[in-house]
């Protein structure tokens, strides 16, 4: 297996003499070839042709009309209601609550799992993985079930019981589709977490103790911070998702809670309006865009003391 | 170092018992939250679970009793059937694909990439790490204008053979499970020791016979696991599938979704079901032959 | 300072008893070693102490104050781990301020303390590094340092040398040993190396499966130890089994019967005669000759040279002596007997000792 490789990295290695072949092309490289094309043809090509095709004239008889404009993306931020820039708003400060949220339930979890002895652990660390294998309408769909507005096994079972009169609004509104997006995103959260936590010496918490610090110092001062590079992962993931999710907020939100992906669907699928859609789409991920890279370069400080 | 004055560190057997009480206080407040997060994660799919099974329209606590109506319900619905093979279906061809392609470019990424193998890994993780619903809006775009750039060619292509086909909706589920596959071969490999193979070499094994005899031996329970994490991921997959599925097709995840935004039903709970035993018996198939822990995310 | 006394300790895993029945008295200002091989209890012993683990059951007495129950923030320890858990997210000065912040020592006195505390480490100017920025033996230091600077009533060392180098590690036993002295702490030092417990011990705790088997200074564990087991671990050690034909306590003197001929061996106790006993006798004890030796009093045993073997200081041997019995010798390295010589083995009997099994 080494020459090939060796070649490759050696590159420019004056030992012509010794490997005459060096030049010569390498069958090896035909394995990239499908995999390389594949990927070009069908998600480069394509997210290129969305860039243009935000800047195509809008048409009301077909896709788009001949000819270039920059007023896809003028109308959306110039929209004098401000309309979709406070969907845009809405959205990043959907995506910045079901992150904290997140964090905050799944790092007791990450370190709870990372630290067991429990034999039941890799049963643990199963229940932690199921959500995120199954489908994401049917996990929605077990939440309809359970906030249901009218007949919600919450709200059935309370009024049962006589606690309140009349049912709540659980669902289609913003408490719902944040119950199911933390849900859902919750395993994004704890994965990254649990390599970070798993990855730091116990000793060091001992080490914490022994110089009297409590268990809840201990956590803040040491853990915490060490565990940084996995929360910055586990939040810029989960942030991302929710910002991008689509059937979460349908479902349990119905048309109530607009946010950003389900109103770019609604535009391309509802409205037939490609162009203005494709503006709108490229508007979200460059907000998403620089959002994660405001975030990543207050964070990286914090953690380059670590490595 | 030398004398400094005893600042009576220990503290009185009151204050100790005082903060060995915090200490459980806390601790308890700990596994509380731990053991609600856990239940918080399962509650949606055992509910899910308990309403296919149970005899009334709605889930109530108690429940009205055992019965399989919903289940017969989906069985005869030619709607849901159809989506559940054709679900299975596209799964099943998706992971073929997915796994063939990650598996050689996993190969070259490892062992022979050189300089170039860390701009080459992250391009193949790009469709992991572009937005799904973003990726699906470009394909739909990306085919109604490929099938008109195919005919102002000169290229005769029959009407949506993009669009609308089971093609255009496959290439869209390899492109997102393409990642999870390579993720795990590859790191399979970085683990692989090399010396086992130079092992063989040196006992007279060609480059190939090792291979075959020594590698892929080592690196199928990567393999197994991606292939097998592909499957579920491309049964589950939604956005990809709304956006791109043909007229009269759906998979499951879309027909179902189609049916509880308007339906409440049960139906869609025995549906439900059935898609998660189907995962289940996936992931139990991965926990059999190799084992959770090589599931890579 | 503080004189830490252990009572009754036991602490079972599951079914899996890991120190059963510790009993030990340590003095103000002394360093005790729990020596033993891996599993023998001692890691458990010290987490006991530190209050990382509960206690089955006994009583750990800091100056006569129960701790057990008391978390180990609360116990005023000084703690030095095998890998030095030094915070890798803090610079040095950080990680030795650490434990005086959780005492909230006022800052102008913390920084006094530190300074204070990196100079006796001898690594004043280090402060603003980053633990991974240094090396092995200055990690060690500083973790060390980190332990003292919070004027601890106990210290206790985790294995602290095992990671460093050979060369290293026996430096360090010494710059160990006379901080301790110099400070005055109470120590408690767990080690597998025999040598490390040696030379920095003023007391050995031998332990075996949980249980102690000897407390002593060093050389009375070497000398006089209590069990086969201490015997073997500290040391290389020649065996003979042998029945006692009698034994004088006034004399301190006991005569034994082997497969070698009769053989005295000094030991203050007096023994049933017809006991089965076994003389043990260290092999830088016993000195080869070519003819038998003239007086009667010392003890000789004829063999042949079946190895051999030069380390510098010494030549070493290996004698096969009558039934089976083969006796390890390190004689002067001068001394030359060749693969096959007849040689008689002698020995003092002051110099072997009797194990009671």
């Amino acid at each position: 297996m080494t020459d090939p490789a060796r070649v490759q990295s050696t590159g420019t290695a004056r030992t012509a003499s010794a490997r005459p072949s060096r030049r010569r092309w390498n069958p090896t490289h035909f394995l990239v070839f499908p995999t390389v094309g594949l990927l070009v043809a069908f998600l480069v090509f394509p997210y290129l042709n969305m860039v243009v095709m935000s800047f195509r004239n809008p048409s009301t008889s077909q896709v788009f009309a001949p000819g270039f404009t920059v007023g896809n993306y003028l109308d959306a931020i110039l929209d004098t209601d401000l309309y979709y820039l406070e969907i845009l708003w809405d959205t990043m400060v959907l995506g910045a609550a079901t992150t904290a949220i997140c964090l905050a339930l799944g790092f007791p979890v990450a370190y709870h799992l990372a630290r067991t002895s429990s034999r039941f652990k890799s049963v643990l660390y199963a229940f932690v993985l199921s959500p995120l294998l199954v489908g994401v309408v049917v996990r929605c769909y077990g939440w309809i079930i359970i906030l249901g507005n009218n007949d919600g096994l919450i709200n059935t079972t309370l009024m049962d019981l006589g606690l309140i009169d009349s049912p709540m609004t659980l669902m289609y509104n913003t408490f719902g589709v944040s119950v199911g997006l933390v849900h859902i995103f919750l395993p994004f959260m704890i994965l990254p977490l649990l390599g970070a936590i798993q990855s730091i010496d116990p000793a060091l918490e001992e080490a914490a103790q022994s110089l009297g610090a409590s268990r809840l110092r201990t956590m803040l001062r040491v853990v915490f911070p060490l565990s940084l590079p996995g929360v910055q992962a586990g939040t810029v993931l989960v942030f991302v998702l929710t910002i991008s999710s689509y059937v979460i907020p349908i479902l349990l939100g119905g048309f109530s809670v607009m946010i950003m992906p389900t109103l770019v669907v609604q535009q391309l699928m509802d409205a037939m309006l490609w162009p203005f859609g494709a503006a709108l789409a490229f508007i979200l991920s460059i907000a998403g865009a620089l959002v994660v890279y405001v975030y990543f370069r207050l964070t990286s400080r914090a953690i380059r003391g670590i490595a | 170092m030398t004398t400094a004055p005893d600042p009576s560190p220990i503290p009185n057997e009151s204050a100790a018992a005082r903060g060995r009480l915090q200490r459980k206080a806390g601790h308890v407040l700990y596994l509380a939250v731990v053991v609600l997060v856990y239940v918080y994660l399962l509650t949606p799919l055992v509910i899910v679970v308990l309403a296919s099974v149970n005899a009334g329209e709605f889930l109530t606590f108690p429940p009205q009793g055992f019965s399989l109506r919903w289940y017969v319900a989906f069985f005869e619905s030619e709607a849901f059937m159809g989506s559940l093979f054709f679900s299975l279906r596209v799964a099943f061809f998706a992971t073929i694909i997915s796994t063939a392609l990650g598996v050689t470019v996993a190969l070259y990424v490892v062992r022979f990439a050189g300089r170039w193998r860390e701009r080459l890994r992250l391009f193949i993780l790009l469709p992991l790490l572009l937005p799904e619903i973003l990726t699906a809006i470009a394909l739909l775009f990306f085919y109604y204008n490929a099938e008109a750039l195919l005919r102002t060619l000169g290229i005769e292509v029959a009407s949506g053979v993009f669009r609308n086909s089971v093609l255009g909706l496959l290439i869209g589920h390899v492109l997102i499970t393409l990642p999870f596959v390579f993720l795990g071969i590859s790191a399979s490999l970085y683990n692989f020791d090399h010396s086992l193979e130079e092992a063989a070499r040196s006992l007279g094994a060609s480059r190939l016979t090792t291979f075959r005899r020594v590698t892929l031996p080592i690196i199928k329970p990567g393999i197994i696991a991606g292939a097998l994490l592909a499957f579920i991921i491309s049964f589950d997959l939604f956005n990809i599938s709304l956006l791109l599925k043909g007229i009269g097709v759906a998979t499951l995840p879309i027909q179902l979704f189609d049916y509880v935004r308007w339906e409440y039903d049960p139906t869609a709970a025995a549906v439900a079901t059935v898609s998660i035993v189907i995962t289940v018996i996936a992931i139990l198939v991965t926990e059999k032959l190799v084992g959770l822990r090589s599931l890579r995310f | 300072m503080t004189e830490l006394a252990i009572r009754g300790l036991s602490k079972r895993f599951g079914d899996v008893a890991a120190v059963d029945g510790f009993e030990l008295e340590i003095g103000d200002h002394e360093l005790i070693s729990l020596l033993g091989p891996s599993g023998c209890g001692k890691t458990t012993t010290l987490r006991c102490i530190a209050g990382f683990e509960e206690p089955t059951a006994g009583h750990i007495l800091f100056d006569d104050r129960d701790v057990v129950g008391l978390p180990p923030e609360n116990r005023n320890i000084g703690m030095v781990f095998q890998n030095y858990a030094l915070f890798p997210h803090m610079t040095v000065r950080q990680n030795l301020a650490f434990g005086l912040e959780m005492r909230s020592v006022p800052k102008s006195e913390m920084a006094e303390r530190i300074a204070r505390v990196l100079e006796t480490v001898q690594l004043g100017d280090l402060g603003e590094r980053y633990p991974r920025q240094l090396s092995g033996g200055q990690q060690q230091r500083i973790a060390l340092a980190r332990a003292m600077v919070v004027e601890p009533s106990i210290l206790l060392l985790d294995e602290p040398l095992a990671n460093l180098d050979a060369k290293l590690r026996e430096e360090m036993r010494f710059f160990v040993r006379s901080l301790q002295k110099r400070i005055g702490i109470t120590t408690v030092y767990v080690t597998h190396d025999q040598a490390e417990a040696m030379v920095i011990s003023d007391r050995i705790v031998v332990m075996f499966d949980g249980h102690i088997h000897q407390v002593g200074a060093p050389d009375e564990i070497y000398s006089r130890p209590v069990s086969r087991e201490v015997a073997n671990f500290i040391g290389l050690t020649n065996f003979v089994e042998g029945r006692v034909q009698g034994a004088d306590a006034a004399a301190g003197e006991c005569r034994l019967e082997t497969a070698v001929g009769t053989l005295r061996c000094a030991y203050p106790e007096t023994l049933d005669v017809g006991r089965e006993v076994a003389l043990i006798v260290r092999p830088e004890a016993i000195s080869l000759s070519a003819a038998a030796p003239a007086e009667s009093g010392t003890n000789a045993i004829p063999g042949r040279v079946g190895e051999r073997y030069f380390l510098g200081n010494i030549t070493g041997y290996r004698i096969s002596c009558a039934d089976d019995l083969l006796l390890q010798v390190q004689d002067d390295p001068w001394a030359s007997f060749d693969v096959g010589d007849e040689v008689w083995c002698t020995f003092d009997a002051a110099h072997a000792w009797i194990i009671p099994d």
